[in-house]
This record gives structure tokens, sequence and C-alpha cells, in this order.
């Protein structure tokens, strides 16, 4: 099975990030990371260190915010959540994630 | 949005080690968290810890990941190249030195240039409020400025709404007592009111008090901060002290503070207070400076003024005669100085660009040679913002290296002209490197950053990759060798333009010197000396004196011919009168100058008709004058005098002392050849001449003209002086070459100065031409090689090189040309006799240029033709 991972499609991340912290609300980055590759179903192959650059650069942004909260492991930790410009870059993103595979799945479909 | 973006990363440098430190905590909670249900899904703690980290993927990488993203790299990076730019330039010194070299002579002759065209045009007036500074004058018509009289000067200084100070300036000369020998020190009379028109106030003491330039005040002077340090050493205690000025004891009330005063020649101040016979209108003898009252404006003055003078009415009797307010500033500096700073500006500004030039074509060469440095850099990864970035941190290091020397160079050509450009400048110019100064050389240097920098960055990165790994492997030149022969050719072009103005300077300062002065120039000396009014008070004590001393001076051993006379040649003639004829309304205008019986014979002036001055033109016998042939053509073209000898004119003559002006009626005696009493570019003047012992002054100068070296005699004369008046002192001994030099100074130094300009940019231009064919002859040796090989003569290969040499300097010489007859109409008016497009100057330019231009191909030439071609295709194979 582990054979068919995939890696994360280049500049995704960010996206599957900005998705998860709108449907979950505020959460730390174990969970982000933990969330995705659940959503993946094993389907992907994430470092999940690799998440905490995505989130340094989209808190630099201004898409996501951070604040501190107590993990499971009762530990001081940052919380992340989606900030208004976030939501709108979301909803940004997503639209042209969607034209984009509109586009590929139209040239694929014509090929066959 | 952008902004927050460049803030966020702008703080995250500063906060660096912190967000380190959180992203490190925020790592180990992530793996403690993980570890956490691993356990929880039933590892053991092992497994679960090697989990945890496996899932978390490279640790170390991650971190660096968000470092280069966080940090503002360009930081790190700068600094790296900074590091790396100073190594590269250690490896090649060669290089380096001869780019800071040339970067450091042209931003130094450029940062000096503007030092003096701070000081002289941008800030002429280093005073308070200097745009309220004003000079006031009579003019007789509207173009014309004349100093004014006594009386008409109370009327203005009563305009206290206008002027918040205004004061009279008469130079004056003094002899102090200094030990055993009396000096001659130069010093002013002005009104009360002097230092108020400046705004300096004292830096000891007080200046002049209301009321000290009135009648019956005691007699105050007010010393220069140089007097003070050098006649008395700087004493604390100089105001207890007194100054005896020819004799007479004056109370020091203050010293200036050291600066702008020093430069002027005067070394102290006394009020001018005027005697009763002065306070006349027919007397224009005042020179008068003024300052406005805050708020007023100059056109506002002048209303003033020409209401004013509406209200004299008939008291002035020149009808026409209006009174004239103008900036302070606007006859400081002449129309010739100021286009003579432009134009050494323009000179050195285009050197400065040629050494860019220079540098570029340095620095692209050298490019080339790094191509295949920068092909591998750019293959392992390297951007090329990056590449560019570091090849103008390299520049910048040389920049401002070069800056920095050059500011050093500005500093010693300060101090090394300062003493000859002074003089032509105004006393008021302040020449240092302050910091105006310096921020126009850091601008400087920013502008070569960017000349010299950013083409060869651009032309080295450019390149594509593979060609570039390939072209620098087989070592052969690119497209950047067009780049550089088009540098070159416009090195060429701007040498050629300044060789041309140098040129025609040139040709217009020979044209100068060829004037003839009229007068004999070599081996004859001339000083000043200026009778006290306490040792000769009467006329006739003065033409004793005049007599005696003459007499003895003949008697000197080496000495052929002595005589007296208020003015120098080529010194300008300080009394100006009119000529007034008998039965006609109008006058003819003439410089008036007193001479001693043997001044026609000492300076070898010769009588065409009549008579000279002679020995019994006494005082008591008929008043005569002798005129230049000027004066006759005046007076035959305007008055149909065909023969002027015989004729009795009027003219106002000045007395003795307090002895008021008078009008008398001479006879004009004789025509004598002219002299140029004016500047050799200036028109000759008409001049009459009357005898010194008729019209006798006290400021008087002595031409002296000796068998042998004129300054050998000087010790004789002095004790001949010495003997007729042993307190007398002897002011500006200068021999009469020197005199003409002095004249001619105005035309000298520029000149030079674009001289030396053209001659360091031929050389320079010459190099950049060098360095390119050098460069070319080096890369192309297969090629020559090969040609030689197939039986090309050493002959054909130099031949070839020169070729190549001779199209860039005919393309330099075309633009050059054009260049300067675009520029002709600057130089026109600095030109004397020479046309700005004079043909012989400009071809001198054009075979100069191409000269050196060929010495300097001929070395690279020689070299390729010395190719061995077995040697060549051997290595290079």
């Amino acid at each position: 099975m582990s054979e068919y991972k995939t890696d994360v499609p280049y500049g995704t991340l960010d996206l599957l990030i900005l998705k998860t912290l709108d449907t979950m609300g505020p959460m730390h980055g174990y969970r982000i990371a933990r969330r995705i590759e659940q959503v993946a179903e094993n389907l992907l192959r994430l470092n999940q260190g690799s998440i905490y650059p995505a989130l340094i650069r989209l808190e630099e942004q201004g898409w996501i915010r951070t604040h501190w909260g107590i993990s499971e492991t009762k530990r001081k930790v940052k919380f992340y959540s989606l900030t208004r410009a976030g939501a709108k870059q979301l909803s940004v993103a997503v639209a042209n994630w969607e034209r984009a595979t509109a586009l590929v799945a139209r040239f694929l479909e014509a090929e066959s | 949005m952008k902004l927050r973006f460049a803030a966020g990363r702008l703080l995250a440098l500063v906060r660096r080690r912190r967000l380190d430190g959180e992203l490190e905590g925020e790592i180990l909670a992530h793996l403690e968290i993980a570890e956490f249900h691993a356990i929880a899904a039933g590892l053991s703690p092992e497994e679960a810890r090697r989990e945890a980290r496996r899932g978390f993927g490279g640790m170390e990488q991650m971190k660096e990941d968000h470092r280069d993203q966080r940090s503002v790299r360009w930081v790190a990076n700068l600094l790296r190249d900074v590091r790396y730019g100073m190594a590269s330039l250690a490896r090649d010194p060669g290089f380096a030195a001869v780019t800071i070299g040339l970067l450091a002579l042209g931003i130094g002759a450029n940062t000096a240039m503007f030092s003096i065209v701070d000081a002289v045009l941008l800030k002429p007036l280093p005073f308070p409020e200097p745009e309220r500074m004003v000079r006031l004058w009579e003019a007789p018509t509207p173009t014309l400025h004349n100093n004014t009289t006594t009386l008409t000067f109370l009327d203005w200084k009563r305009q206290g709404a206008i002027f918040e100070a205004l004061s009279v300036e008469e130079p004056v000369r003094a002899a102090v007592a200094t030990g055993a020998d009396a000096a001659r020190l130069s010093g002013k009379l002005v009104s009360a009111d002097y230092f108020n028109v400046f705004g300096v106030k004292a830096r000891i003491g007080r200046t002049f008090a209301l009321g000290e330039d009135q009648p019956g005040a005691t007699p105050v002077v007010v010393l220069s901060y140089s007097l003070w340090q050098t006649q008395f050493g700087g004493d604390p205690d100089i105001l207890k002290r007194d100054l005896a000025l020819d004799g007479e004891s004056h109370r020091i009330i203050g010293v200036l503070p050291a600066g702008s005063f020093d430069r002027d020649e005067a070394r102290f101040w006394k009020p001018l207070i005027f005697a009763p016979d002065e306070l006349n209108r027919g007397q224009h003898w005042l020179h008068v400076i003024g300052r406005l009252r805050a708020g007023v404006s100059i056109e506002q003055a002048r209303a003033n003024m020409s209401m004013l003078r509406a209200g004299l009415g008939g008291v002035i009797p020149q009808k026409d005669l209006g009174f004239a307010v103008d900036p302070f500033a606007q006859f400081l500096v002449h129309d010739t100085l100021r286009r003579s700073i432009y134009l050494a500006f323009g000179a050195v500004l285009l050197v400065l660009l040629i050494a860019c030039a220079n540098v570029a074509n340095l620095a692209l060469a050298k490019g080339a040679t790094r191509r295949k440095e920068m092909a591998i850099r750019a293959a392992l990864g390297a951007g090329r913002a990056r590449l560019i970035g570091q090849l103008l941190t390299e520049s910048l290091v040389l920049c401002l290296l070069g800056g920095v020397a050059g500011v050093a160079v500005a500093y010693l050509l300060l101090h090394a002209a300062a003493p000859l450009v002074m003089v032509l400048l105004p006393s008021t110019a302040d020449l240092s490197l302050d910091l105006r100064v310096l921020a126009f050389a850091a601008a400087a240097v920013m502008a070569v950053l960017v000349l010299t920098g950013l083409l060869p960055s651009l032309q080295t990165s450019f390149g594509k990759l593979s060609s570039s790994l390939n072209q620098a492997a087989r070592g052969s030149s690119g497209s950047s060798a067009a780049v550089r022969r088009t540098i070159v050719i416009g090195e060429v072009a701007a040498s050629v333009v300044l060789i041309c103005g140098a040129a025609l300077l040139f040709k217009s300062l020979a044209k100068l010197q060829q004037v003839d002065a009229g007068v004999r120039i070599d081996h004859v000396i001339t000083m000043s000396a200026d009778l006290p009014s306490a040792a000769y008070p009467t006329p006739e004590s003065a033409a004793t004196f005049y007599e005696a001393v003459v007499e003895r001076l003949r008697a000197v051993p080496g000495v052929e011919q002595a005589s007296l006379s208020l003015d120098l040649p080529l010194q300008g003639v300080r009394w100006g009168e009119w000529i007034s004829l008998g039965g006609v309304k109008e006058a003819l205008l003439v410089r008036v100058k007193m001479v001693d019986p043997w001044y026609f014979a000492t300076l070898e002036i010769p009588v065409e008709s009549g008579r000279g001055i002679e020995d019994r033109d006494r005082a008591g016998a008929p008043p005569v004058m002798v005129i230049n042939q000027k004066a006759a053509r005046y007076l035959s073209s305007r008055f149909d005098i065909a023969h002027p000898v015989g004729r009795a004119v009027g003219i106002g003559l000045p007395g003795y002392g307090p002895i008021p002006e008078s009008l008398v009626s001479v006879q004009i005696v004789g025509v004598i050849r002219n002299e140029r009493t004016g500047g050799l570019h200036e028109p000759v003047e008409p001049v009459a001449y009357v005898p010194l012992a008729q019209v006798p002054r006290q400021d008087i100068s002595l031409v002296v003209r000796t068998r042998n070296e004129p300054l050998a005699a000087m010790s004789g004369i002095r004790e001949a002086v010495r003997q007729v008046d042993p307190h007398l002192p002897l002011g500006e001994v200068r021999t009469m070459e020197q005199v003409k030099e002095q004249s001619m100074l105005w035309a000298k130094q520029p000149t030079w100065v674009v001289g030396a300009f053209a001659g360091v940019a031929a050389l320079m231009a010459a190099l950049g031409l060098y360095g390119v064919l050098a460069l070319a002859v080096t890369e192309q040796r297969r090629e020559i090689g090969i040609r030689m090989a197939l039986g090309a003569r050493p002959g054909d290969v130099v031949s070839h090189i020169l070729r190549s040499a001779l199209a860039m300097l005919i393309v330099g010489l075309a633009g050059g040309l054009a260049g300067a007859f675009a520029l002709t109409r600057a130089l026109k008016s600095l030109l004397f006799e020479v046309s700005a497009l004079d043909p012989v100057a400009i071809a001198v330019a054009c075979v100069l240029m191409t000269v050196v231009g060929m010495l300097a191909a001929w070395i690279p030439a020689s070299r390729a033709a010395g190719v061995d071609p077995m040697t060549v295709l051997r290595d290079d194979g």
C-alpha cells in the first residue's frame, strides 16, 4: 500500500492546511498534520515536519493566527486558526484549484 | 499587505533567536503528542518514539527551510558577498589597485571641484540670511554702476524702514609698527553699521557702536582674527592694547571670529568719519553695502529708492542718474569665473565618466574570464538575482574603497590648489570638505556603482549556461567584446571633447600672451608705497619725495631707469574723469593716470606726437596732459579734433589729501602710443596722463627698469628708498612679468585645469583602448596562430590589430567632434580671438588623440605579432 503513496502536490500544502483549519477550527500542529493524513486516508506521504514552515509562511501572510493553548500532553503549544483574510484566500485558492483540475480533466477526457 | 509582510520579515530577523526557540519547543511538543498517540495505539514507548520521528521527517532540513523563509536572507548574503568580494579582490590585487586608483582620481577630482562649486556658486555668502545683503549704487545710466557721493549716501542712510544696516566700505592701507620694521597692512574704512550688514559679531570685545563713525569720536579699530594671531600672538588681553595706524593710536575694541573675514584682504577695520569738505555731491567715491530689513524684498527696496531719487529731484545735478539696488551675491562671482567653474566642473565630470568607463571595461574583461565561475555557480543552483547581487557587492566594495581614497585625494587637491585658486575666488568663498561636499562624494560613489557595476554584472550573469561553460572552456570572446569596444569608443569621444576644449583654450591663451602690452615687460620691477598724511601733509612735501626717490633709485647699481605712477599697466586705472571741450556740450570719458616725467621712458612707451610729461611740468607750471592714441582717435572721430596737441580741455582732477577735486583747464601737449591699462583681452581704453608733480597722490607705484635680473636689484632699491624715508614700507613687490601673469590668471587657470583633465582623459581613453586590444589579442591568440600558420606575416597581424584600433578611434573622433561642436556655446565666451570651431585647434586635438590611441594599440599589436603559432596551437589544441 505504502508504495502507492504520493507526495503532497506542489503548492497544495497551504491549501490543505487552510481547508483543515476552516473545517476543524483552531488546532495545534500535530493535529493539523494528522487530520491531513487521515483525510488523505494514507494515500499521501506527508512529512509532518514540513507543515511548520508552511504554518509560519501562512502566518506571515496574515492568513492564520496563533494563540497559546494546552495540548493533550499538558504542554503549552501553539494553536492555529483561520483569519478572515485566510478564509478569503481559501475560497480563492479553492476556486483556482477547481479551475485547474477541471481544465486538466477536460484534456484527459478529450484524450480518451 | 506587502508592507506588513516586509515588516514581519524584518521583525523576524530581530526575533530570529526567539523564534528558533519557539519552533524547537513546538517540534518537541509535536513529537511528544505523536508519541502519546502512538503509545495509546498500543506501540511500545521505544517504537512510539521512532514512529513519531519517522512521521515528522527530516528535522534539520525543515528548520533550515523555515529559516530561509523567515529571516531576511539578503543580509546574510550581503555579508557573505562582501567577504567574498574582499577575498576576490585580494586574489587580483592588480585589478583592484587600478580600479580603486581610477575611481579615487575621478571621485577625488570631482569632490574637490564640487567644493569650489559649492563655495562659490551654491552658497557664496557664509553669512546669516545672505539674501538680505545688497549693494547700492548710483546708476548714471540704467546699465552703469557707479560709486556714490557722501550726501547721497547719507540720504540712503535715512531709509531706515528699508535697510536694517547700511555701510560704506573703503579700502585703506596703513603702516603698522611691528618691532623694528614697518609693515603696510590693508584695512577698511567702514560705517559703524558695517558688521551688522554681515550679521557678524566680535569674537572678543565688540564691533563698532553707533556714533563711533561721527566726528569727534575716539579712534577705535577692530582686528581680524588672523591679525590678532600673527601680530599679537593671540593675546587674550588684546582689548587693553592699542594699535598705531600710520602713527596714530587706535583703541582695539574687538577681534573678529576666525573665518570668512580672514580671507578678506583687510586685516583691520576702522570707522570712516566724513570730513566737512567731503559732505558734497560732486565726489563719487563711496562703495555702499546694506542689509534689508526682514520681509523687505529687493523690489520694494528698488521702488523705495526710485521714490527717494524722485524726491531729491534737482539736488542731484545729473538728471538721468538713478539709484540701483543689487543682491550682494550678484557681483561676487564674475560671469567669467562662473563659466570657468562650470567648464572645469563639466570637464572633471567627463573625466569621472571616462574613469567609470575604464572601470566598467576592466570589470567586463574580468567578467569574461569569470564566466566559467558564474556558470558553475548558476549550474549549482544560484539564482540570477543572487549572481548579480554578488557581482554588484564586489563593485560596491571597490567603489567604497575608491570613494574613501577619493575623499583623501580631494583633501590633498584642495590643499595643493587652494593658494592658486583662492586668488580668483571671492574672499567669502569657503573651500572645505564639509558635510555637503562629503554627501556629494557619497552620491558620486553611488552613481559610479551604478555605472560600473550594473552593466558588467548583467553581462556576466545573462549568458546561457551551457554556452558559457563551453565558451569559457575554449577561451574565446563573446558578445561582451562588442560592449567593451562601444565603451572605448565612448571614452575616446569624451576625451576628444575635452582635448578640443583644451586646445581651443590653449590657443586662446597663446593669443592673449601675444597681445602687445605696449610696455616693456622684461627687466622691470614694480612696488607700491603709501605716503602717510602725517609725514607728507602737503602736495609740496610729496613732490619733494617723488624727486628725491627717483634720483636715488637711478643711482642704484644695475638700475637703468626709475619712475613713479598712480597705477601699473594691466592692472586697471582707478581714476576716471570727463574731458570737456570748450564749446562742445558732450564730454569724453577717459581714465586718468598720474605719472612722473620718466614713466614713459622707463616702460618704453614712445611719444607719437608732441611731447611727453617733462621735468618742467611742476606744480605752479601751466597744467598739461598727454593722451594716448585711443583718446586722440576718439577726439578726432567724435569731436573732429584731428590735431589734439595744443588744445585746451577742462577736466576734474583730484586734490591732495583732504583738498577737494577741482575743475582745471589743461593743455594737451602730446600723444603717446597705447599702453594696455586694463586686461589684455579688453579693448584699449582712452587714457589721459597728467604730471604727478601737478596732481600729487599718496598711493603710488614705483616702476624700476634694471639691467639684469630685476629681483636682484631689490636690496639696492629698498636701501635707496630707506635713505629718502626710513619709515616708508614698500608693498606688492612684483616684476612686470608677474603683473602680466596675474592679469591673465582668469584665463590661465581654467585653461590649465581643462588641459590637465583633457590629458588625464586622453590617457584613460588610451588605457581603455589598450585594455580592450590586449584582451582581444589574448583571446584571439589561437586565431592569430592559425592565420600565421597559414602564411600571414607578423606585419599583417600588426596592421590587422592597428586597423581595428583605428576603426574605434575614428568612430570615437566623429562622436567627440559632434559633442565638441554641440558644446561650443559653453566655451565661446571664454575664448579670446579664437573661434570655438577653430580648425587648427580641432585638428590638433584629433591628431593628438589618434597618436595617443595608436601608441596604446601598438603594444598589444606587437605582442600579437610575436605569437608563435606552434606554441599556441599546441597549448590550446
